[in-house]
């Protein structure tokens, strides 16, 4: 496919006495007690020295080769940027790398250009919700017509970094002191953490037989002389002794349950599936079955096994009866959004919607301003007259709008009713 | 007989009642500190801005620079520093940067200091609801646009599940002293001796 993905960090081995910037990261030997420096702090960029080091290695010949003043640049955002953040986006895209032109937007805005909702029909549907759940956070975005509903945006604070510090703690309380080694606990997330359907029933699992029972993973401790990468123990698998062995049990399922319980941890918010209800009754009355069956998902926290199922089986009992569900996820959820960009960039359109260095020469930061305009230029309503123009555009495509969407549908596989 | 009572009195429960110790503004701060090591979001800054505990970090080490500097502590809200992009690649030919990037460079804020900036500073440019040409400087937020604030998930509708601190089992019990759950009398021990929080900030 031509994508490669980079370590947005710089990462100092102490094993390998080396820093690697960015996609350096793939030279690295030892693993154990490895240091990141990240831009971006809690979901936003605020390190640009670091950033600056990690884009110089991404544009120089290791990596792209690229001369940057001869290039455009789609860059992603994310929800809810702070303006004086946005004006250095600026700075460095046309000051610094001398980009011709360039365009910046959020993840989400990007879905309708891609192929997510192609399951669904030729067209993507005029009112959809995405699901971005990453590294900092989750966010849920309705979308109308490709425009971001922002006052009907929701964000839960639950994402990657939380759940993997979550890992951390509890398994340096109960096993090993694992709190210096994100790199390895990250790892153990990604293979071993599932989501429940019947958390309470896992939990007995557990309980009844510790350490032998269906759910126990023993995630080998990666130990640089025989093992460079961790992983899970296959049944018979023999280790030597020496070997550190991280018992994964319940903490396989109730480290992702914190997006669906962030009060599990204290977290004063709703799950997901309540906060999608709560963005979807901020939209207009007469659209929402549109939103209820055009959900999709996008983000690496998206991928636990069961996460699509368990968001299945909340929703649907909160549903409308006079709905239907339908939730749609990716091939790669961590590549779906730079996918559909992909297409946006080369459609039609994209040259009206980039911003070019003479632009902003002229004009500064307003120039972005005036073209991405954001939640800053959005209110608290949205356009009283948007349900009009849906369903004009409905009529037109489809014949008579109806609320249940003729597209076909895929059952969500669940056990229970649909409505009691 | 027993003497007749105007209303209908109940006698006092004789019962080992355990009461709990600690007020719930504690737990409530011990939770949010919780929260603050798991690097959840700067809502909480927003309220603080200059909390020193929000700027520790469980995931990453901002200090990093070529040299072994892991340890420099981050003193105050903006720091000069070395610039490690430069020192990425020491052979390349030092182009110039301009005078806003090299401010941006040099002088790193961190988020609390920015979300600050951004709300009490003119750096919030609004335009008028109906897309006109002239644009307004704030001052402060109107309470008419949609912010990083009002798209916090809505609170919980349900209460909490208890889930045991020691071993994650389901919670039944509370400790006394501090107020963690547990779910029998081994976990109840080993919390009491590991990390039963009796002096809590």
């Amino acid at each position: 496919r031509n994508s490669r993905l980079i370590p947005n960090a710089i990462v100092r081995s102490k094993g390998d006495k080396t820093t690697y910037f960015g996609h350096q990261l793939q030279r690295c030997r030892d693993y154990s007690a490895l240091h990141y420096r990240l831009p971006f702090e809690k979901g936003y960029l605020v390190d640009w020295d670091a950033q600056k080091a990690i884009w110089d290695g991404v544009f120089s010949s290791e990596v792209l080769n690229v001369d940057t003043a001869e290039s455009s640049l789609l860059i992603t955002e994310p929800y809810f940027n702070l303006p004086n953040i946005q004006d250095v986006y600026d700075q460095f895209v046309f000051e610094e790398y001398e980009f011709h032109s360039y365009h910046r937007c959020t993840p989400a805005s990007m879905i309708p250009y891609g192929r997510l909702f192609q399951a669904g029909g030729p067209s993507p549907p005029e009112c959809l919700v995405v699901i971005d759940s990453g590294f900092s956070f989750t966010h849920v975005v309705p979308i109308i017509n490709n425009q971001i509903q922002w006052y009907a945006v929701k964000r839960l604070d639950v994402g990657g970094k939380l759940l993997t510090n979550q890992l951390k703690e509890l398994v340096s309380y109960r096993q090993w002191n694992m709190m210096d080694e994100t790199y390895i606990m990250n790892h153990a997330k990604e293979t071993c953490c599932y989501v429940s359907t019947r958390f309470f029933e896992d939990i007995q699992t557990c309980r009844s037989n510790p350490k032998q029972n269906s759910i126990v993973q023993e995630y080998i401790l990666p130990n640089f002389s025989t093992n460079r990468h961790g992983h899970v123990r296959v049944p018979g698998e023999e280790s030597p002794a020496t070997d550190q062995v991280l018992h994964m049990e319940n903490e396989r399922f109730t480290i992702p349950e914190l997006l669906f319980r962030p009060d599990d941890i204290g977290l004063e918010q709703s799950g997901l599936a309540t906060t999608v209800a709560a963005s979807i009754s901020l939209l207009p009355d007469d659209l929402r079955g549109m939103f209820w069956a055009n959900i999709g998902l996008i983000g690496g926290s998206t991928n636990f096994p069961g996460f699509y199922e368990r968001l299945s089986s909340e929703l649907l009992s909160i549903t409308p009866v006079e709905y239907d569900l339908q939730i749609y996820r990716s091939e790669d959820a961590v590549t779906e959004a730079y996918r559909a960009a992909l297409a946006f960039v080369k459609g039609p359109t994209f040259s009206t919607h980039a911003v070019s260095r003479e632009e902003y020469l002229e004009s500064g930061s307003n120039a972005s301003r005036r073209k991405f305009p954001g939640w800053q230029s959005s209110g608290l309503t949205g356009d009283p007259e948007i349900s009009k123009v849906v369903h004009e555009s409905t009529i037109e495509e489809r014949g008579q709008p109806s609320k249940k969407p003729s597209r076909p549908r895929m059952r969500a596989n669940t056990t229970s009713s649909r409505r009691r | 007989m027993a003497p007749k009572r105007a209303a209908r009195e109940q006698a006092l429960r004789k019962v080992n009642a355990t009461k709990q110790t600690l007020a719930p503004d504690i737990i409530a701060k011990r939770t949010k500190r919780h929260l603050d090591e798991l690097e959840v979001s700067p809502q909480t800054l927003l309220l603080s801005p200059l909390n020193p505990i929000s700027q520790r970090s469980n995931y990453t080490e901002p200090s990093i620079t070529l040299d072994d500097d892991d340890e420099a502590p981050i003193s105050g809200k903006n720091r000069v520093r070395q610039i490690v992009s430069d020192k990425r690649d020491p052979n390349a030919k030092k182009k110039k940067s301009s005078t806003k990037v090299r401010t941006a460079l040099l002088y790193r804020k961190n988020l609390a200091t920015l979300i600050e900036e951004s709300v009490s500073h003119h750096h919030l440019l609004v335009r008028t609801p109906n897309h006109l040409s002239s644009t307004q400087r704030i001052a402060t937020l109107p309470s008419h646009i949609p912010t990083y604030l009002t798209a916090a998930a809505p609170p919980p509708q349900v209460p909490p599940r208890l889930l045991c601190s020691v071993c994650g089992y389901k919670g039944a019990y509370k400790c006394k002293k501090c107020a963690m759950p547990y779910c029998d009398m081994s976990c109840e021990s080993v919390h009491a001796e590991t990390r039963c929080e009796r002096r809590v900030i």
